[in-house]
C-alpha cells in the first residue's frame, strides 16, 4: 500500500524583481508503508523543497499529496502526522534535554511514566543517557544532532521527515548509530524520508533513493538498482564513490557487434549478442559514445591497458590507485596493498562486460552486466 | 630547503591546554598530516608555527633558526585555512600575487604557472564572491603555493569543499604539495584524507601526539585503544576480554565463544583488555563451529561498496562488520556465527588503553 | 508561506502611504512655509495653496532680517559655514583616533579593554550640561573658549563613541584569518590594517561617520556656552529669529530647509556604501 503518494508537484519560488526560480518539477512518487526513503542530491537540487512540502512548511505551487490516504497538503503542519527533524537541530534551548525530547510527546497524552519510558528507551538507542539533564548549549553539536534525531522518532506519527539527520554525528558512532535506526524503523514499520546530500548515509539507510537534480526526479530506486542500473549519465556519475571512470569512445563496427576504442591504445570489443535491439540499433546510429566503468570494476596488475601512475592511496581497507592512460586519468580501487609508486607504469584490467554505455546525449544505452 | 623543528611545546588558554609538550619534526619535501578528534589542538599547532600567537613554552624552528618571537611575515610560510581567506576587495589574480614581491613580468607568469598547475585559469579576473567554493581553495591553495615558502601549512583546506572536489583534490594534492621542497604540516579532522596525502601521521589528542607513524603502521599498529577507535569507517569493534595463555596459545573469552588470538609468546597479557577488532576482518557465516560467535543480524547498512552489518553479539555487545559487495550474505534478524582471524586481533590494556604485544597485521597486497 | 493575494497588497501600499504621509508631513509643510510670509503662515485656517515667495531666503543670504521693528543684521551663511567646518572637522578627528581604537578593541584582549571601551561609550551617558559648567570655566583658563578648536574637541564626546562601537563591531564580523593570510603573504601588520582591514569595514566606518555628522551638526548646547557669535553653527544662530518684535517663522523654515540640504546630500551619497554588504564572499558559504 502506499502510505506516501505525491502527484505532480511543482514548486516555484516567485520574489519581485527576480526570475521565477523552479525548484521542484512534475514530481511523482510514492512511498510504501515502512519504506525507508533518501532525497538524494547536491544543493539546490531541490530536495529540500520537497521535505518542506511535505511537513507543510512551504505551499506547493501544484499537485497534490496524500498521506495515509489522506489528502494534506492544504493542512497546516500540525495536523499532518508528521514528525520532523531539522537540519539546525531546532532544540528548545531553556529545556533539557529529557524535556526536549518529552515535549514531542506532549500531544499524545499519555502518563508520565510511559513518557518516561520511552524517552530512555530513544535516549539509549541514540546513546544520550548520559546528558538528558543538561542543556542544549552544553553539548556538542553531535550530541544536539541525536537529541533532534530522538525528539523525532520518539513521536507516533504517520511519517518521518529527517533533514541532513546524520551529517555532524561523530564518526565513530556513525556506522553503528545508522544500524540501530534502520532497524528500529524496520521493527516498528515506521515510515520515513529523509534529505541528505550524502550518498553513504543514504546507502546505508534507504530501501529506495530519490535522487534528484534540477528540480527533477532523476531516478528513484534502490542502491543497487542505482549502481548497477543508472537512469542517465548524471545518476552514472553522480551515484558511487569515488565515482564512475567517464571516457569518450569513438564507435565502428565489427563482425556481429562494435568496437568502441578510446584514443589509440583502448578498445571494446562488445558482442552483438550480449546487446537487446534498442540498443544495438542505438550504437549503430552514432559514431560517440561515453563509456563508464566503476573504480571497484578495475583490475589492476593484470590486463593490457598500461597506465602511469599518479597516486597510491592506501586507505587501510582499500587502494586507491590514479593512473594516467594516454593522457585520460583513470581510478581504480581494490581491497589490498599494491606495490607501486608514481611514475610506475601498471597494468589496468578493464573489462567490456564491465562497462555502462551512455549515449551523446546522456541517455544510457547499455548497462553493465550484474556479478 | 628548511625543515621544521617544533621542540616541546606547550600553550595553555586558562584551564585548557591545547598542546602540551609536543616535539614534531617535519623533513624539507616532507607531508606530516596532524589528525585527531576536534579540540585536540591541531589549530593551536598551527597557529603558533604561524605566529598568530607564541607558546608559553618550548622552541619552534624553521632551517635551525628559532621564529618564536618574529612576526608572521617573516617566517616564510605559507598557509591555506579552512575558510579560505581570500581577501575579498581583490581578484583571484591579486589574491595570488599579492605575496610576491618581484617585477610585474615575473608576478605575471609566477601567477600563470600556479594557477595552471591549480586550473583555475579561467577564474584569475573574478572576485571571490563570484567563485565556487571549490575555486576558492585552490585560489587560496595557489597564494600559499606561490612563495614557495619553506613550511607549508594546511588547516583542514578541503573541509568546505563538496565530496567530489574533495576526492579529486586528495589524489591531486600529495603530488602539488611535494612540488616544492617545503615542510607541509596538513590538519584535517578526516582519516582518509590524512593517509590519503600524508607521509607520515601525528595524532593528536588532548593536546599531545598520541602517535607519529606512517598511514599504514598507524592503521594496522595502533599505539593505543582510542587511536584505533580514530582510524577505520566503520570504527573498530571492540569488547572486554580476558585473555589465556594455554599450550603456547593465546585465547580468550568473547560472548560465550573461545576465540583464538595468536601464539602466546612469552607470558600472557596481565588482567584485563579490550580486543579490538576490525569490521572488515571480520566473517560472517550461518555455520556454527566452535571458534565462532553466536550473533543475530539487526541491520544491514551498505557502505563505501561494501555490506556493513550490526550484529548483536549473544552477550548483548553490538560489533559491526564490513563484507565484500560480492560475498553472500544473510538477511536482517538471521542469526549467524562470526569469526576473525587470530592475526586480526588487537590487545588493549584497559587501564592504559595502551596496545600490548607484537602484531603481524601488516598485510602484503 | 507567502501571503500575497490582491486584497493584501491593496491593504499593504495603503499602510505604508499612511505612514509615510505621516512621517513625512513636518518636512513637507516646513518646506512649504519656507516660501510664504510670516502673514501667511499665520493666518486661520491654514492653506495649502498660496503665492510663493523667495524672500525669506534672500533675507538669509543678505544677511538682512526685515521685522516689525525695523531691519536686524543676521550672520546665518556665516553659522552654516561654521556648521559645516564644525561637524567635517569634528568627524575627521573622530575617524583618525577611533577608527585604529575600534581595531585595537576588537581585535586585542588587553587588559581593562572593555572597561576603557565602555567608558568611552559612558560619555554618551552624562548630561552635556552637567559637563558644561566646569568644561566652560576650564576652556576659559587654557584660552579655548570659542575657538574652532575648543569646539572640535569638545565634539569628540560625541562622534568619538558612536565610531568606536560601530566600527568595532564591523571590524569583529572581518574573520581574522584574513588578516592573518595577508601576513603570511609577507606584510606588516599596518599594511594589514591599512589594505585589509579599513577596505572591509569601509561600509562600517562610512555609517559611523555619517551618524556621527549629523550627531555633531545638530547639537546646540555645546557651542552655545563655548561659541561666540562668529564660531556659532546654524543650531545656535537660529536663535536670533526670535526678535523682540515677534518670531520669524518663515525665515525659520528657510533656515531649516538650508541647514538640512548637506546632510541629506550627504546621507544620500553615502547610501550606497552603506547598503553595501559587508560580506563579500571572502570565506566560505
Amino acid at each position: 500500500m502506499d502510505m506516501l503518494e505525491l502527484r505532480g508537484i511543482d514548486k516555484v519560488y516567485r520574489s519581485r524583481g527576480k526570475a521565477p526560480v523552479h525548484a521542484v518539477r512534475a514530481l511523482d512518487m510514492a512511498v510504501e508503508k515502512g519504506e525507508i526513503v533518501a532525497l538524494l542530491g547536491s544543493s539546490g537540487c531541490g530536495k529540500t523543497s520537497t521535505l518542506r512540502m511535505i511537513a507543510g512548511f512551504e505551499d506547493v505551487s501544484a499537485g497534490s499529496i496524500a498521506l495515509g490516504g489522506r489528502r494534506i497538503h492544504e493542512l497546516p503542519p500540525a495536523r499532518r502526522k508528521v514528525a520532523m527533524a531539522f537540519e539546525g537541530y531546532s532544540l528548545y534551548p531553556p529545556l533539557t534535554v529529557r524535556e526536549n525530547i518529552a515535549f514531542a510527546l506532549k500531544s499524545a497524552q499519555l502518563s508520565r511514566a510511559e513518557v518516561t519510558r520511552r524517552v530512555d528507551e530513544i535516549a539509549r538507542l541514540v546513546e544520550i543517557e548520559d546528558i538528558l539533564d543538561s542543556y542544549p548549549r552544553a553539548i556538542s553539536g553531535g550530541q544536539q544532532q541525536r537529541v533532534s534525531l530522538a525528539r523525532a522518532l520518539v513521536r507516533d506519527a504517520d511519517l518521518y521527515l529527517l533533514d541532513e539527520p546524520m551529517g555532524q554525528l561523530e564518526p565513530q558512532l556513525r556506522a553503528v548509530l545508522r544500524g540501530r535506526i534502520k532497524s528500529l524503523l524496520a521493527e516498528r514499520g515506521m515510515t520515513a524520508i529523509f534529505v541528505t546530500h550524502d550518498q553513504t548515509e543514504a546507502s546505508a539507510l534507504a530501501d529506495r533513493i530519490a535522487v534528484m537534480e534540477g528540480g527533477v526526479l532523476q531516478q528513484f530506486a534502490s542502491e543497487k538498482e542505482l549502481k548497477g542500473r543508472p537512469a542517465n549519465l548524471f545518476v552514472a556519475s553522480f551515484i558511487g564513490e569515488p565515482p564512475m571512470n567517464l571516457l569518450e569512445a569513438a564507435v565502428t563496427r565489427t563482425d556481429g557487434g562494435f568496437r568502441l576504442s578510446v584514443g589509440t591504445d583502448m578498445a571494446f570489443d562488445i558482442g552483438g549478442a550480449g546487446l537487446d535491439g534498442e540498443a544495438a540499433k542505438a550504437l549503430a546510429g552514432t559514431f560517440q559514445v561515453r563509456i563508464g566503468i566503476r573504480p571497484q570494476k578495475i583490475a589492476v596488475g593484470t590486463g593490457d591497458v598500461r597506465v602511469k601512475v599518479v597516486s597510491n592511496q592506501w586507505l587501510g581497507d582499500q587502494s586507491h590507485i590514479a593512473g594516467d592512460g594516454g593522457g585520460r586519468m583513470l581510478i581504480a580501487v581494490t581491497p589490498g596493498r599494491v606495490a607501486a609508486r608514481p611514475g610506475d607504469i601498471v597494468p589496468f584490467a578493464l573489462e567490456p562486460r564491465h562497462l555502462h554505455i551512455f549515449g551523446s546525449d546522456g541517455t544510457c544505452l547499455r548497462h553493465a552486466e550484474v556479478t | 630547503m628548511a625543515r621544521l623543528d617544533i621542540n616541546s611545546v606547550s600553550k595553555a588558554f586558562g584551564a585548557a591546554r591545547p598542546a602540551d609538550g609536543l616535539s614534531l619534526a617535519v623533513e624539507p619535501g616532507e607531508i606530516v598530516a596532524v589528525f585527531g578528534p576536534s579540540g585536540s589542538g591541531k589549530t593551536v599547532l598551527l597557529r603558533m608555527i604561524a605566529g598568530m600567537f607564541e607558546p608559553d613554552d618550548g622552541d619552534i624552528l624553521i632551517g635551525g633558526r628559532s621564529v618564536v618571537g618574529a612576526p608572521p611575515e617573516r617566517r616564510g610560510i605559507g598557509m591555506a585555512f579552512q575558510n579560505f581567506a581570500l581577501f575579498p576587495h581583490m581578484t583571484a589574480r591579486d589574491n595570488i600575487a599579492s605575496g610576491l614581491r618581484a617585477s610585474g613580468n615575473e608576478v605575471a607568469s609566477r601567477v600563470a604557472a600556479i594557477s595552471k598547475l591549480l586550473k583555475i585559469e579561467h577564474v584569475l579576473s573574478h572576485a571571490p564572491r563570484e567563485l565556487s567554493n571549490g575555486q576558492k581553495q585552490r585560489t587560496a591553495l595557489a597564494r600559499a603555493l606561490i612563495g614557495n615558502p619553506d613550511v607549508l601549512l594546511l588547516d583542514d583546506p578541503l573541509r568546505n569543499v563538496d565530496a567530489k572536489l574533495r576526492y579529486e583534490m586528495r589524489l591531486e594534492l600529495p603530488n602539488l604539495l611535494r612540488r616544492g621542497t617545503a615542510a607541509v604540516l596538513y590538519v584535517t579532522q578526516d582519516y582518509r584524507e590524512a593517509m590519503a596525502i600524508a607521509d607520515r601521521i601525528a595524532v593528536l589528542i588532548d593536546g599531545r601526539l598520541a602517535q607519529v607513524a606512517t598511514p599504514a603502521d598507524i592503521y594496522a599498529q595502533p599505539a593505543s585503544v582510542a587511536i584505533a577507535r580514530l582510524f577505520g569507517d566503520p570504527t573498530i569493534n571492540l569488547a572486554e576480554v580476558s585473555p589465556v595463555a594455554e599450550h603456547g596459545v593465546l585465547s580468550a573469552t568473547v560472548a560465550g565463544a573461545r576465540m583464538r588470538l595468536g601464539a602466546a609468546d612469552g607470558a600472557a597479557p596481565a588482567g584485563a583488555c579490550w580486543l579490538g577488532v576490525r569490521p572488515e576482518d571480520i566473517a560472517v557465516s550461518s555455520a556454527s563451529t566452535d571458534d565462532a560467535i553466536p550473533a543475530r543480524i539487526l541491520a544491514i547498512t551498505p557502505m563505501h561498496e561494501k555490506a556493513v552489518l550490526l550484529l548483536r553479539l549473544a552477550d548483548g555487545t553490538e560489533w559491526l562488520a564490513a563484507l565484500p559487495p560480492d560475498v553472500p550474505h544473510s538477511a536482517a534478524d538471521d542469526n549467524v556465527f562470526v569469526r576473525f582471524a587470530s592475526d586480526a586481533a588487537m590487545l588493549f590494556d584497559r587501564a592504559t588503553g595502551l596496545r600490548i604485544g607484537p602484531t603481524h597485521r601488516l598485510k602484503a597486497a | 508561506m507567502e501571503h500575497s493575494s490582491p486584497a493584501g497588497r491593496v491593504f499593504r501600499g495603503v499602510a505604508l502611504t499612511l505612514i509615510l504621509i505621516f512621517f513625512m508631513f513636518p518636512i513637507v509643510w516646513i518646506f512649504l512655509m519656507s516660501f510664504q510670509t510670516n502673514e501667511q503662515i499665520l493666518r486661520i485656517p491654514p492653506r495649502v495653496l498660496f503665492e510663493p515667495t523667495l524672500a525669506n531666503y534672500e533675507a538669509l543670504i543678505s544677511g538682512q532680517l526685515r521685522t516689525a521693528a525695523g531691519n536686524l543684521q543676521i550672520s546665518f551663511m556665516r553659522n552654516l559655514f561654521n556648521s559645516v567646518v564644525l561637524s567635517s572637522a569634528a568627524v575627521l578627528l573622530a575617524l583618525l583616533l577611533g577608527v585604529p581604537a575600534a581595531y585595537a578593541f576588537a581585535r586585542f584582549k588587553f587588559r581593562l579593554g572593555e572597561s576603557i571601551a565602555f567608558t568611552l561609550l559612558s560619555f554618551r551617558f552624562a548630561p552635556p550640561l552637567l559637563v558644561l559648567l566646569p568644561l566652560s570655566l576650564y576652556y576659559q583658563e587654557l584660552g579655548l573658549n570659542d575657538t574652532y578648536f575648543g569646539i572640535v574637541w569638545v565634539y569628540q564626546l560625541i562622534a568619538l563613541p558612536l565610531i568606536l562601537w560601530i566600527v568595532r563591531g564591523y571590524f569583529e564580523d572581518i574573520s581574522p584569518d584574513i588578516e592573518h593570510a595577508y601576513r603570511l603573504a609577507g606584510h606588516s601588520w599596518r599594511e594589514a590594517f591599512t589594505r585589509i582591514a579599513v577596505p572591509l569595514a569601509g561600509p562600517g566606518i562610512a555609517a559611523a561617520g555619517l551618524l556621527s555628522f549629523i550627531f555633531c551638526w545638530n547639537n546646540f548646547v555645546f557651542a552655545l556656552i563655548l561659541a561666540s557669535a562668529d564660531k556659532q553653527p546654524v543650531t545656535v544662530g537660529a536663535l536670533a529669529f526670535v526678535t523682540a518684535s515677534g518670531i520669524q517663522y518663515g525665515q525659520i523654515a528657510a533656515a531649516i530647509v538650508l541647514s538640512v540640504t548637506p546632510t541629506l546630500l550627504l546621507a544620500l551619497y553615502a547610501q550606497r556604501y552603506l547598503v553595501e554588504g559587508l560580506s563579500l564572499g571572502a570565506v566560505k558559504g
